[in-house]
C-alpha cells in the first residue's frame, strides 16, 4: 500500500524551489540557443535571479512535513534546510565564476553558456535528493548531482590536468554509482519497498535483538561505500586530489561543497530515516570511517604545496568532522534532543562559507595571473592586505577558531559526539584539528611573513569581490548568531522520524 | 542590575579602536599610535574606575551582565568580575597601555601593529570577565592568533618558527579543553539540570571522582601550557625571544596569568575533589619547574631567554601556591603573578631598551652600561632585586607567602622552594653584574668569552621590526657607542611598573583586600583556614 496514494494529483507547490531551478535551467539552454548574444554575463546575473528566488521560495517551505507523489517527493524541514546550503553555496560559487570564466586563468576559452546550465542541473541534484522519499529518487538526485560535474571538472579543456581529473572523476564515481545502486537493490529485495519510511517501518518489525540477516549488512555495506565516494570519505578519495587540483578553481569550490551535500543528505535519508532501525550497527563503522578520514585528510594536507591540492585533503579532513555528526546519531536518551544530523547541516553551511571563500581567494589571485603555489601567496599581505586578510579569516574558520563559524560548526559536532557516549570521536576531532593547523597557518606565515617575489597582483573583478564580502560576513557572523540557523536546523526531528501515512 | 555595561565597555574599548584603525586606511604611523593610545588608556581608565567602585566585602560576580544569546546549546553572554579578576583585569589594561607606549621601536606596518595589540588587548580581558564557558573559550582563542602574528610579524630572526610554535602548541592544549567543556555540558544535563555553560551554575554541581578526573586533566593542561609548567614550558623560551619587546612584555605580564587564573576560576571549582587529589603531583611538578628554570636561567647567554626562564621558575611558585589549598598559598599565588606581571614586564622593557641601542640582547656584548645611562641603572636594578624576592619589593611578598602556604601542606615542597630563591639571587645578580656593571667603559667585552673570540659576537639579530641603526650612535675614544640613557617615553613606560612593584612590596594590604573575600569563598571546598 503506497502512502498518499487517494492523492491523485500531485501537489507541485511542495517542489516550488526546484522547479524554479529546473525553470532556470531550462531556460538557460534556451537562452544559449536563441540569443546568443545574451552569453555570459546575462546568463550569470539570471542564475543569481534564479536562485535567489527558489532560495526565498524555500523560507516558504519551514515547519512543513507532507509529501507528494506517491510518497516519494518529501518536503519537510530537512529538504528546506538542504535546499538553503545548496543554493548559498550555489549563489557564493557563481558569483566566483563569473569574473573568472572571461580571465586569462585557463587556457583558451570555456564553453559559457553550458557553465551555468550546469551548475543549476548539479543544484537542482542536491536539492532533489534533499527532498527524496525514496531510493530510487536518491539515486536520480545523486546521479544528475553528480554528471554536471564530471562535465564541469573538465571544463578547462585545453588544459590536460583538467581532462585527467574529470575522467577520474567520472570512472570513480559510476562505478561508485554502481555499488549505490547495488546497495539499494538489496535494501529493497530485504524489505521488499522502495520508500524510504516504509522501509523503516518494515525493519522495525524485524527482531533486531540478534544476528541482522547478512543480506542487510551487505546492504548497508554497499551503501556506506557508495556514498563514501560521494563525499570523499578515505578510503574511496582516490578521486579527490587529482579532480580538485585539475578543475576550473570556481567548479573545484563548487564540488567541494554541493556534491557533499548532496552525498550528506542521501547519506542521512538513507541511514537515518530508513535504515533508522539499523543504526547500532551503521553508527559504528561510520565513526571508524570518520576517524580515518579526518586524519588521513588532514596528515596528507600538510605535505601539499599546491593550494587546490592541499584544500582538497583539507576538504577531506572536513568529511571526516560531518561523517562524525552522522556516527553520533541515535545515542540521546531522547530524539528530541539528538544533535547529530543538526550539527551536520550546520557544519555543512559553515562548510559553504569558509571553504567556497578559500577557493574564491585562489581564483582571485589566478584572476590576476598567479598560479595556485603555496609560493604565490609569498608576501601577499604586504600587496594585497583586504585579500590576505580574507583568506586568513577563511582558512582560521577552516581551523575552527572561535569566533568564526568554522568554531561554531565543530563545537556543535563535538557536542552531539560526546552526547553519543564517543568521547574518542570527540577527542579525534580536536586532535585532527591541531593537526590541520598546520598547514592551513603555512598558508597564512606564508601570506604574513614571507617576503613578495611577484609583482603586485592588480586586476578588477567586482563579482568575485561582492562574493568574497559575502562570504567574509557570512564566516564571521553566521556562527554567533547562530542561534536560529541552529533551531531551523534542528528542526531534522520531526522530518526524519515521523512516518507518515 | 540594569547600570552601565562597564565589563563590556572595558572589553570592547580596544576592539573599536582596532576597527577604527582598520578602516582609517590612511592614518599614518603616528595618527595610528593616538588612535591605539587612545583606546588603550579608555580601556585603562575605565577599568580602573571599575575597581574604585568594586566591593571587597561582596565574594560573588559583581557587574554581572547576561544577554541570552544560543538558547538551544545553553550559551549566554554572561560577564562578572570578582575579586580574582579584578586585579588582573587591571593589569592586563595597564601593560596594554605601557605597550602602546613602548612601541616607538617598531617601524613597519605600524597601523597593523597597533590594530593587533588592541585586538589582544580585547581577548585577554575577555578571558578574565567571561563566565559562560563557551565564551571563556571564545576569548582564550581570540588571543592565540594576535599574539602569533605579534610573534611572526615583528619578531626577530627566528620569529615564523617560534609564532607556529606557539600556536600550534597551545591551540593543541586548549582543544583538549573543549572536549573537556563539551563533557561538563552534557553531565550537568545528564544529572537532570537545565543546559547551561555558567561556570557558576556548573560549579554547583557534584561530579563523579572518575569524571572529575578527566575534566580535571582536560582543564588543567590547557593552562599548563599558558602558565607555563615544567614540561609544557618547552613553547616560552622561543616565543619570549623572537617576540618584539612589547609582545614578550603581554606574553609574560598577562597571558602566563591566564594559566594560574584558568585553575583557580576552572579547575578547582568544577573539579574539586580531583584537584585534592591530584595536588601532590602538581606540586611536585611545581617544584621541579621552579628548580629547573632557575637553573637554565643561570647558564643563558641571551637577556631575554635569562628572563624567559625565570619566568617559568616564578611561576612555578603560582601553581605551587594554588595548590596548597590554604590562604596563604592562594595570597600568595594571585600576588607572584601580579608581581610577575610588573617586574618581568618591567625587566623586558629594560632588556628592550638596551636592544634598541645595541642591536642585540646578548649579555656577553654589554659591560659598563651603568657609567653611560645612570637612571637605566638604576631601574634595572630595582626590577632585577624586585625579581629575585628581595623584602620590601614586590617578588618577596607573593613568593614568601606561596612558600609558607605550601610549607604548611607539603613540607618538603616549601623548603626546596625557599632554598631556590637562592638561585634567582644567584642568576639576577650576576645578570646585573655582567650587562650593568662589570667592566668600565672602553674596555673591550669579556676577553674570556669563547663566542667572542670565535668573532660570532656579537651577531645583530635583525628582525625586521627593528630598524638597522648601524653606527648611528657617536663613538668615544674606546670605539664605544655612546648610547643616550633611558628617553622620555621609555621613562613613562618603565617607571610605573617600578613604583607599583615598590608599592606591592611595602604595602600589598589593598591588593589583599581586593582579593580576601573571593579567595576565602574559593577556598570553602577544601575545607581549609584562613590567615
Amino acid at each position: 500500500m503506497l502512502p498518499g496514494i487517494e492523492k491523485i494529483n500531485p501537489d507541485l507547490s511542495l517542489l516550488t524551489p526546484q522547479l524554479i531551478v529546473l525553470g532556470l535551467s531550462l531556460l538557460l539552454l534556451l537562452i544559449d540557443a536563441v540569443v546568443p548574444r545574451w552569453r555570459g554575463a546575462v546568463m550569470a546575473y539570471l542564475t543569481l535571479i534564479g536562485y535567489a528566488a527558489a532560495l526565498v521560495a524555500t523560507f516558504f517551505m519551514f515547519d512543513m512535513n507532507e509529501s507528494t507523489f506517491y510518497g516519494m517527493i518529501r518536503a519537510d524541514d530537512f529538504s528546506a534546510f538542504v535546499n538553503v546550503i545548496v543554493l548559498v553555496a550555489g549563489i557564493l560559487s557563481v558569483l566566483v565564476s563569473i569574473n573568472y570564466m572571461t580571465s586569462r586563468a585557463e587556457p583558451g576559452s570555456m564553453p559559457v553558456p553550458e557553465y551555468y546550465a550546469l551548475i543549476s542541473f548539479s543544484i537542482l541534484g542536491a536539492m532533489i535528493v534533499g527532498a527524496a522519499g525514496d531510493l530510487v529518487i536518491v539515486f536520480l538526485g545523486i546521479e544528475m548531482s553528480s554528471l554536471a560535474v564530471y562535465a564541469l571538472t573538465g571544463f578547462a579543456r585545453h588544459r590536460i590536468t583538467s581532462l585527467e581529473g574529470a575522467l577520474k572523476y567520472f570512472l570513480l564515481g559510476l562505478f561508485a554509482s554502481a555499488i549505490l545502486l547495488y546497495g539499494m537493490a538489496w535494501t529493497y529485495g530485504a524489505t521488499g519497498t522502495t520508500n524510504l519510511s516504509e522501509i523503516a517501518a518494515e525493519l522495525a518489525n524485524y527482531d533486531t535483538s540478534g544476528n541482522i540477516e547478512a543480506s542487510l549488512l551487505l546492504a548497508v555495506l554497499l551503501l556506506i561505500v557508495g556514498l563514501g565516494f560521494k563525499v570523499a570519505a578515505v578510503p574511496f578519495h582516490m578521486w579527490t586530489p587529482d579532480a580538485y587540483q585539475g578543475a576550473p578553481t570556481p567548479v573545484s569550490a563548487y564540488m567541494s561543497v554541493i556534491p557533499k551535500a548532496a552525498g550528506f543528505a542521501a547519506m542521512v535519508r538513507l541511514l537515518v530515516q530508513a535504515l533508522e532501525p539499523l543504526a547500532d550497527e551503521w553508527t559504528i563503522i561510520i565513526a571508524i570511517l570518520a576517524v580515518v578520514t579526518m586524519f588521513f585528510g588532514n596528515i596528507v594536507a600538510i605535505a601539499q604545496t599546491d593550494i587546490k591540492r592541499m584544500l582538497a585533503y583539507s576538504s577531506i579532513g572536513h568529511t571526516g568532522y560531518m561523517l562524525a555528526a552522522v556516527a553520533a546519531y541515535g545515542a540521546s536518551a531522547s530524539i528530541d534532543d539528538d544533535l547529530s544530523v543538526t550539527s551536520l547541516l550546520f557544519y555543512l553551511l559553515a562548510y559553504a562559507f569558509m571553504n567556497i571563500g578559500a577557493f574564491a581567494i585562489v581564483t582571485w589571485l589566478q584572476d590576476r595571473g598567479r598560479g595556485v603555489d603555496l609560493s604565490d601567496f609569498r608576501g601577499l599581505a604586504s600587496q594585497s592586505p583586504v585579500a590576505a586578510l580574507m583568506m586568513t579569516v577563511f582558512l582560521l574558520s577552516l581551523t575552527g577558531l572561535p569566533p568564526l563559524v568554522g568554531f561554531y560548526a565543530k563545537y556543535y559536532v563535538i557536542l552531539a559526539t560526546v552526547d553519543a557516549g564517543m568521547i574518542w570521536l570527540a577527542v579525534a576531532i580536536v586532535l585532527a584539528s591541531a593537526a590541520s593547523a598546520f598547514y592551513y597557518l603555512r598558508v597564512i606565515a606564508t601570506m604574513y611573513f614571507a617576503e613578495a617575489e611577484q609583482p603586485e597582483p592588480v586586476g578588477s573583478t567586482p563579482w568575485l569581490g561582492a562574493g568574497l564580502l559575502a562570504m567574509v560576513a557570512g564566516t564571521i557572523l553566521v556562527g554567533i548568531f547562530s542561534g536560529r540557523v541552529f533551531d531551523l536546523a534542528q528542526g531534522w526531528v520531526d522530518a526524519l522520524t515521523i512516518i507518515p501515512g | 542590575m540594569d547600570s552601565l555595561p562597564i565589563l563590556s565597555m572595558i572589553t570592547y574599548a580596544p576592539l573599536v579602536g582596532a576597527a577604527i584603525l582598520f578602516f582609517a586606511s590612511r592614518a599614518d604611523a603616528e595618527m595610528s599610535r593616538r588612535i591605539a593610545l587612545a583606546f588603550a588608556t579608555i580601556s585603562f581608565l575605565l577599568s580602573l574606575a571599575m575597581l574604585i567602585a568594586f566591593d571587597v566585602n561582596e565574594p560573588g560576580m559583581q557587574f554581572t551582565e547576561h544577554i541570552e544569546w544560543l538558547p538551544g546549546v545553553g550559551v549566554n553572554y554572561d560577564f562578572g568580575v570578582d575579586g580574582v579578576s579584578a586585579l588582573l583585569v587591571v593589569l592586563t589594561t595597564l601593560l596594554s597601555l605601557i605597550g602602546v607606549i613602548a612601541s616607538g621601536s617598531i617601524t613597519h606596518r605600524r597601523r597593523e601593529y597597533y590594530i593587533t595589540l588592541l585586538l589582544l588587548e580585547t581577548g585577554m580581558i575577555g578571558v578574565f570577565f567571561a563566565l559562560d564557558l563557551f565564551l571563556f573559550y571564545i576569548f582564550w582563542e581570540l588571543m592565540l592568533v594576535p599574539m602569533a602574528l605579534l610573534i611572526g610579524v615583528w619578531g626577530s630572526a627566528n620569529r615564523v618558527y617560534a609564532a607556529v610554535k606557539f600556536f600550534i602548541y597551545t591551540l593543541a592544549a586548549s582543544l583538549l579543553m573543549l572536549v573537556g567543556i563539551v563533557a561538563v555540558y552534557w553531565e550537568n544535563i545528564n544529572q537532570g539540570n537545565d543546559p547551561t555553560l555558567n561556570i557558576l551554575d556548573l560549579a554547583a554541581v557534584q561530579y563523579s571522582d572518575d569524571f572529575q578526573f578527566w575534566v580535571f586533566l582536560a582543564f588543567f593542561i590547557a593552562f599548563a601550557v599558558k602558565v607555563p609548567m615544567w614540561p609544557f614550558h618547552t613553547w616560552l623560551p622561543d616565543a619570549h625571544v623572537e617576540a618584539p619587546t612589547v609582545g614578550s612584555v603581554i606574553l609574560a605580564g598577562v597571558l602566563l596569568k591566564m594559566g594560574g587564573y584558568g585553575m583557580i576560576r576552572f579547575n578547582l571549582s568544577l573539579t574539586p575533589d580531583a584537584a585534592e587529589d591530584l595536588a601532590p603531583y602538581i606540586i611536585a611538578l611545581s617544584v621541579i619547574g621552579i628548580i629547573y628554570g632557575a637553573l637554565v636561567a643561570l647558564v643563558q647567554p641571551d637577556m631575554k631567554k635569562l628572563v624567559a626562564y625565570s619566568s617559568v621558575s616564578h611561576m612555578g611558585f603560582v601553581t605551587l601556591g594554588i595548590f596548597a589549598f590554604n590562604m596563604q598559598g592562594f595570597y600568595g599565588a594571585m600576588l607572584v603573578m601580579l608581581s610577575h606581571g610588573f617586574v618581568t614586564g618591567g625587566l623586558f622593557l629594560c632588556v628592550g631598551v638596551l636592544y634598541d641601542r645595541a642591536h642585540t640582547r646578548l649579555i656577553s656584548a654589554f659591560g659598563g652600561v651603568v657609567s653611560r645611562m645612570p637612571v637605566y641603572a638604576a631601574l634595572f636594578g630595582v626590577l632585577m632585586l624586585a625579581s629575585l624576592g628581595l623584602p620590601g619589593l614586590s617578588g618577596f611578598v607573593g613568593e614568601f607567602l606561596a612558600i609558607v602556604g605550601a610549607f604548611t601542606e607539603h613540607r618538603w615542597a616549601g623548603a626546596i622552594g625557599m632554598a631556590v630563591v637562592i638561585l634567582s639571587a644567584w642568576y639576577m645578580m650576576w645578570l646585573f653584574q655582567r650587562v650593568v656593571l662589570g667592566r668600565a667603559a672602553g674596555e673591550p667585552p669579556d676577553p674570556l668569552d669563547g663566542a667572542l673570540q670565535s668573532g660570532s659576537v656579537p651577531a645583530v639579530a635583525g628582525g625586521q621590526g627593528v630598524a638597522d641603526h648601524g653606527d648611528e650612535w657617536p663613538v668615544d675614544e674606546h670605539g664605544v657607542p655612546q648610547w643616550p640613557d633611558v628617553t622620555r617615553l621609555e621613562l613613562i613606560a618603565i617607571v610605573p611598573l617600578v613604583l607599583l612593584s615598590i608599592m606591592l612590596g611595602v604595602w600589598p594590604g589593598p591588593f589583599m583586600d581586593v582579593m580576601r573575600t573571593t579567595l576565602e569563598s574559593i577556598l570553602v571546598p577544601f575545607g581549609s583556614q584562613g590567615v
